[in-house]
């Protein structure tokens, strides 16, 4: 806050916007823009480094400062044969999970979306009314419910019980439903009739690739969602061959506080947890940008 | 009529299966749940006893008091710090606003879960030098942040860490949204960038404040991530946060009956704090639609024909 008082007598002082009041002006807030940034690496950076200190290392050295023994490959043969060996099966977990649940969420929450978008039909709008009213329920209010009918439906502690609750989403149909009406042109479809084609031939031939750019970015929120997701598996989980990455790595932290539990598992988790954020961070640049649009459009509209 | 009038529905019916089985009828279940109990090995119905037991369960509302100060400090870290960088990057006076655009909103991308481990680490003393420094107010004493007293900021610190640079995305977009003739034409009324913000960017950023505020108060209600994992590294109360206690419930005491009409409750008081909150934030605007209608009822009562009056 001091940093936004200084930068505003600077620019009176100046009064004008000449170029010097302006460079002032921007260097006070790059600094500070600088130290925010810091604040938001501090953590990952950290964790880059630690990942490749030795267990004894990571406490009795600075938390910046560079390993002085390489304790990387040490790291990573413990989190992969530490507690049973499971770290690598979690990691395929979290892939199965992320990626059946986005491609499928994906196309059963566009279908809905395109026919609410694009159809005029009797039960529209109790559709759309209840999706709505849903919105407002929060997520919490469903926990109970939802392990009671994974159980009910014995998907007990099995991938499909995980899965399968988080395929339909109202948010999911709410967004693409905006989007689909937006994006798509009525006659797209009335051109696609005229020559012939049936309903789901537009939908499959015309629609999706028109309507690629926002289902991408449902996919890629609809994946992170997933790949972060922890209470669900944690309630409907209880072997270790089917657990998440999050759900994992919650599991050997309580190692580190119980009793009988042998070494805390410092080393392993470190290493384990930056393994799990790695290839989300590396493709975070590259996904920024359709995440953002997507996010903008399932909020503006609220 | 044609023959693709059945099409919507069966695009629909995947989801809406789905949807039934998995909000609608667990929705209703939990609350046919909560109406029951189980006494001596039966089940019995109970009516709204659970509530009422609820409502009076000190365990249930500290908890409850716990999140909605916790809503209050996160609201004004999260969306202060998300705004204030958000107003940075649309004005002139920065450089490389990629960049930082991306480093900001790149937590986004680290799961819960892994964010509160790596604070939760970064948290003991030994590891972060930042810490010392904080110990030099309190006449040397070690710090421990995740103490009783401090766990609540601790968290807030995560929260902030984790949602500030979504929150910035989110304004920052809404930003550009807007029509840049309206910033040279204020420009050219001898604005600068920081009366530009404040005066002008800020009031227009409204109805994306409210959104963002509302989904703030609806995710500070369901803390629980954080929570539950610093639990493994110091000491939370069961009932730290009222998702935490509904877990517990559930989980640990097994008592799925009054979890299932704490989880309820938990839904309604988060659907009263957002509706007081819009109504509050509406005031003004409220105020504004009140006038406006005096004045139309006022002019029709003259008998002018000018109802349409702007206010």
């Amino acid at each position: 806050m001091s940093a936004n008082v200084g930068v505003n007598q600077l620019q009176r002082r100046n009064h004008s916007r000449t170029n010097v009041g302006r460079k002032a002006g921007t260097t006070i807030i790059t600094i500070v823009m600088i130290f925010v940034a810091a604040y938001f690496l501090l953590p990952l950076v950290w964790l880059l480094i630690s990942t490749t200190k030795t267990g004894s290392e990571l406490f009795n050295t600075p938390m910046l400062a560079l390993p002085k023994h390489i304790g990387l490959f040490a790291n990573l043969k413990l989190v992969s044969t530490y507690h049973g060996g499971y770290f690598w099966r979690w990691y395929l977990n979290s892939a199965i999970y992320a990626t059946v649940t986005s491609v499928l969420s994906t196309v059963i929450c566009s279908l809905a979306g395109y026919a609410l978008a694009k159809y005029r039909f009797r039960a529209r709008q109790f559709v759309f009314g209840m999706i709505l009213a849903s919105l407002l329920v929060p997520a919490a209010a469903l926990t109970v419910p939802t392990f009671l009918m994974v159980k009910f439906l014995g998907l007990m502690n099995t991938y499909a019980g995980v899965i399968v609750p988080g395929l339909a989403t109202a948010f999911g149909v709410y967004f693409l439903s905006i989007y689909i009406g937006e994006a798509m042109p009525t006659e797209f479809m009335d051109s696609g009739r005229v020559d012939g084609a049936g309903e789901w031939q537009i939908f499959w031939r015309i629609a999706i690739p028109v309507l690629r750019p926002g289902m991408v970015t449902y996919l890629l929120i609809s994946f992170i969602g997933s790949w972060n997701n922890f209470f669900l598996p944690l309630l409907i989980l209880n072997s270790s061959a089917l657990y998440p990455l999050p759900l994992g790595l919650d599991v050997w932290s309580t190692y580190l506080t119980q009793a009988g539990a042998g070494v805390p598992p410092y080393a392993q988790i470190v290493t384990g947890s930056f393994l799990s954020i790695l290839p989300m961070v590396v493709l975070f640049p590259f996904l920024r940008k359709y995440i953002a649009s997507g996010m903008i459009t399932g909020g503006i509209k609220m | 009529m044609r023959k693709g009038r059945l099409v919507p529905y069966t695009m629909l019916a995947p989801f809406f299966i789905l949807f039934l089985g998995f909000f609608v009828y667990p929705f209703f279940y939990a609350f046919y749940l909560s109406m029951y109990a189980t006494r001596m090995g039966a089940n019995q119905f109970v009516g709204l006893n659970n509530y009422l037991i609820a409502l009076t369960d000190s365990e249930f509302w500290h908890s409850i008091t716990t999140v909605l100060y916790f809503g209050v400090l996160q609201a004004v870290s999260v969306l202060l710090v998300g705004l204030i960088l958000a107003l940075f990057l649309d004005s002139s006076l920065v450089k490389g606003k990629a960049f930082f655009r991306l480093v900001y909103f790149l937590p986004y991308a680290v799961p819960g879960v892994i964010a509160a481990l790596m604070w939760g680490f970064l948290y003991s003393p030994q590891l972060d030098p930042l810490l010392r420094v904080f110990s030099l107010f309190d006449a040397g004493k070690p710090v421990n942040v995740l103490s009783s007293s401090s766990l609540l900021y601790s968290i807030v610190n995560i929260v902030t860490w984790e949602w500030a640079g979504y929150n910035m995305t989110l304004y920052f977009a809404a930003l550009t949204a807007l029509p840049i003739e309206l910033y040279e034409a204020a420009k050219i009324d001898g604005c600068n960038e920081w009366r530009l913000a404040v005066l002008i960017k800020v009031p227009l950023l409204r109805p994306m404040i409210l959104f963002t505020s509302i989904l703030s108060i609806i995710g500070s209600m369901q803390l629980f991530n954080e929570p539950f994992i610093l639990s493994n590294l110091t000491a939370v109360p069961p009932n730290y946060t009222p998702n935490l206690y509904i877990y517990n419930m559930a989980f640990s005491y097994g008592n799925l009956n009054y979890s299932a009409a704490l989880s309820f409750l938990l839904a309604f008081v988060t659907f009263v704090a957002s509706m007081l909150f819009l109504y509050f934030t509406s005031g003004e605007q409220r105020r504004e639609k009140r006038a406006a209608r005096k004045q139309r009822k006022a002019m029709r009562q003259l008998g002018t024909e000018k109802v349409g009056i702007q206010s």
